[in-house]
């Protein structure tokens, strides 16, 4: 409780309030432009907070991660084009609203839900993760070996068409985690004579590589430059407070939207386009009225929007109590972590809890900015997005992404090797190897091989090394899940190809 | 652009290809260090030659589908590269300038031609762009940038 009382203090300080502020800005603005996604307005702007304070820093990102899920509404509302991927399902009744000129309407619903869905999950994570990281203790290194490879599992199955493909990625990953310096016997891997990679690979610089150059390469072949139907930002009858009466007035259906952000949130590799899907689809099958989803229902946007902001302090559970990423751009707030010699676990909530509360609750501070900067600069954001053009913006990323990229280390080789990881991203897409598990096999290798060898080490004896990885209860059951995640990624298609999938969903059709 | 590929054949080559580049790559790397990469290599193998083996079988995907013009995908992916080799050459501000005018004049033109006065218009926007990147990296954060022939 000091903790939090002391992080509170320094949170409420001039420099704080500045801090929060300027990312929430920064965050809706790159959010909101589209193509941009929460990961790249994290990677373009992680640079800037390199000469901060630790936690000054984390504020900084805290704040534009929750500034760009909550920007990528504003495209979806306005021009039918979600501004970050976790905004897809805000499309589906924002823009139909707009059209019928309840533009205003849709964004102040959206602020509304995206507020109250962040403080949610900022209220999360105070609550589970200090004893989720203290039950992570008992963890040793057969269960966190397994753990590794459940976060694996499940982001391979999630983030891929095809669970092969998906664990294909994470090997490659997990192998490129071991180029440089071995962290167990300390010899050189995989260097192949050239002793600048003997630092290894930076996990920053594979990550802006992997998600930042592939959509510029994207956006650039579609020349998406034609935003052509843009529905007007008038004032109209219905004012916030009325909005505001609508959604609070009927509380279930935010409730069970930012649950469902919630559980989804903390499933390593799920994301916010998982989230809103999930709670939309939800909203419309309890809804009394579910004809009218689609066509312009402020439910649905509700959904969407609250799940989206719960998932981002949510999906940090797991990020801080084991180091697994819960959602894409929680891979760049750990880089930042591990950068600032902070390690996840229980350290975080004891020896370094005033950064690591001050950290968490600045990003309830920034849920509630979303309300002024949101509906303030409403205005502002649609006129830039509009008259950006794409001609100006790609060229513009990738000199930021540049830099960014450079002042990691001082390193040219750093640059050309997020250039190659993007290029190589790019095409290994098109072909169904998705950049999360790479990067996830890139974050757990370490935990993995640690876990692993430690495990072989004491098992030298034993007849058959590898069982001793099996020998816990806590083991076995981490173990059972990562079949289980596997077994539930390749259930869907086994169905389908057996027929039974089509006659399940033929006869829940005729139940209705 | 679509382009006729057996997917899963492709992805199950390119883990095969990856797993060989490192296993012959490995050296003489003691216990220790190699007891890991080795364990993934093997699953590499394991699943790469299952994912090729079942593309000949029961393919995931026949075809790829590049959106947009592949020309200006390999200009783009020509000129990323060019950038990164002309900032050791050139320094960050001359070679960020000079690539970054000639991408905006590029993909401007998917819209149709650029107009003389269009471009001398540019000339000043890209060096504010580039100058206050400079600026805000040099002095503000401490980063000092590669210089070349001018700066």
């Amino acid at each position: 409780m000091d903790m939090l009382l002391e992080a509170l203090a320094s949170l409420m300080t001039f420099e704080g309030l500045i801090t929060v502020l300027v990312g929430v800005s920064a965050g809706l603005l790159i959010g909101s432009l589209p193509g941009l996604t929460a990961t790249m307005a994290l990677a373009v702007l992680l640079p800037f907070t390199f000469s901060m304070e630790p936690l000054q820093g984390l504020m900084a990102l805290g704040a534009v991660y929750m500034g760009s899920i909550y920007g990528g509404a504003f495209t979806a509302i306005l021009i039918n084009t979600p501004g970050t991927p976790s905004s897809i399902a805000t499309t589906f009744d924002g823009y139909p609203m707009a059209r019928q000129g309840r533009a205003y309407e849709a964004l102040a619903g959206a602020t509304i839900a995206s507020v109250i869905g962040g403080l949610v999950g900022v209220t999360f994570l105070l609550l589970l993760a200090p004893p989720l990281a203290r039950w992570a203790v008992a963890f040793g290194p057969s269960e966190m070996f397994w753990v590794a490879m459940l976060g694996l599992t499940l982001v391979a199955s999630l983030s891929s068409g095809s669970l092969l493909k998906g664990m294909i990625g994470g090997c490659i990953g997990m192998l490129l985690s071991t180029v440089g310096v071995s962290p167990v016997g300390g010899e050189t891997r995989f260097t192949f004579g050239f002793p600048p990679l003997q630092g290894g690979i930076e996990l920053i610089v594979a990550l802006i590589g992997l998600f930042v150059i592939p959509e510029l390469l994207s956006m650039a072949a579609e020349g998406r430059s034609n935003i052509t139907e843009s529905a007007e930002l008038g004032k109209t009858k219905v004012g916030i407070r009325q909005v505001a009466r609508h959604i609070l007035g009927k509380p279930v259906n935010l409730i069970r939207s930012c649950l469902i952000g919630q559980v989804i949130a903390i499933i390593p590799g799920a994301g916010g386009n998982v989230t809103s899907l999930v709670a939309y689809n939800e909203a419309k099958r309890f809804s009394k009225d579910p004809q009218s989803f689609g066509k312009g229902n402020i439910d649905g946007v509700v959904a969407s929007e609250s799940s989206n902001n719960v998932m981002v302090a949510g999906s940090m559970i797991p990020l801080l109590t084991l180091g697994i990423p819960g959602a894409p751009p929680d891979a760049i707030i750990l880089g930042v972590l591990l950068m600032h010699g902070l390690r996840p676990g229980l350290s975080l909530f004891t020896e370094s809890g005033v950064l690591t509360n001050g950290f968490i609750l600045s990003m309830g501070l920034a849920a509630l900015m979303l309300l002024p900067v949101g509906l303030l600069g409403a205005r502002l954001i649609h006129k830039i997005v509009i008259k950006t053009p794409y001609h100006f913006m790609v060229p513009a990323i990738a000199m930021v992404t540049i830099l960014g990229t450079f002042a990691l280390r001082n390193s040219l080789l750093d640059v050309g090797i997020m250039m190659i990881m993007g290029i190589a991203g790019f095409f290994l897409r098109l072909i169904g190897i998705h950049a999360a598990p790479i990067v996830l096999g890139l974050i757990l290798g370490g935990i993995a091989e640690q876990g692993y060898v430690q495990t072989m080490l004491a098992a030298v004896v034993d007849p058959i090394p590898w069982l001793r990885l099996v020998e816990n209860p806590l083991s076995k059951v981490l173990a059972a899940l990562v079949l289980l995640g596997a077994a539930t990624a390749l259930l869907p298609g086994w169905l389908e190809r057996s027929g039974r999938l089509d006659k399940g969903e033929s006869s829940r059709g005729e139940d209705k | 652009m679509i382009i006729r590929l057996n997917t899963d054949m492709a992805a199950g080559a390119i883990g095969l290809a990856f797993a060989a580049v490192l296993w012959l790559g490995r050296g003489d790397i003691g216990r220790l260090s190699i007891l890991f990469p080795r364990a993934i290599l093997v699953i590499l193998f394991v699943l790469s030659l299952l994912l090729f083996v079942k593309g000949f079988f029961r393919p995931g995907g026949r075809s790829i589908v590049i959106s947009g013009s592949p020309w200006r995908l390999l200009v783009l992916i020509l000129l990323l590269l060019v950038w990164w080799f002309a900032i050791g050459k050139l320094g960050f501000m001359v070679s960020s300038f000079l690539i970054m005018f000639f991408i905006t004049w590029f993909l401007a033109r998917v819209e149709g031609p650029v107009s003389w006065k269009r471009l001398l218009l540019w000339i000043p926007i890209i060096a504010v762009m580039v100058g206050g990147f400079y600026a805000i990296f040099t002095q503000v954060l401490n980063v000092r940038l590669p210089s070349g022939l001018l700066f």
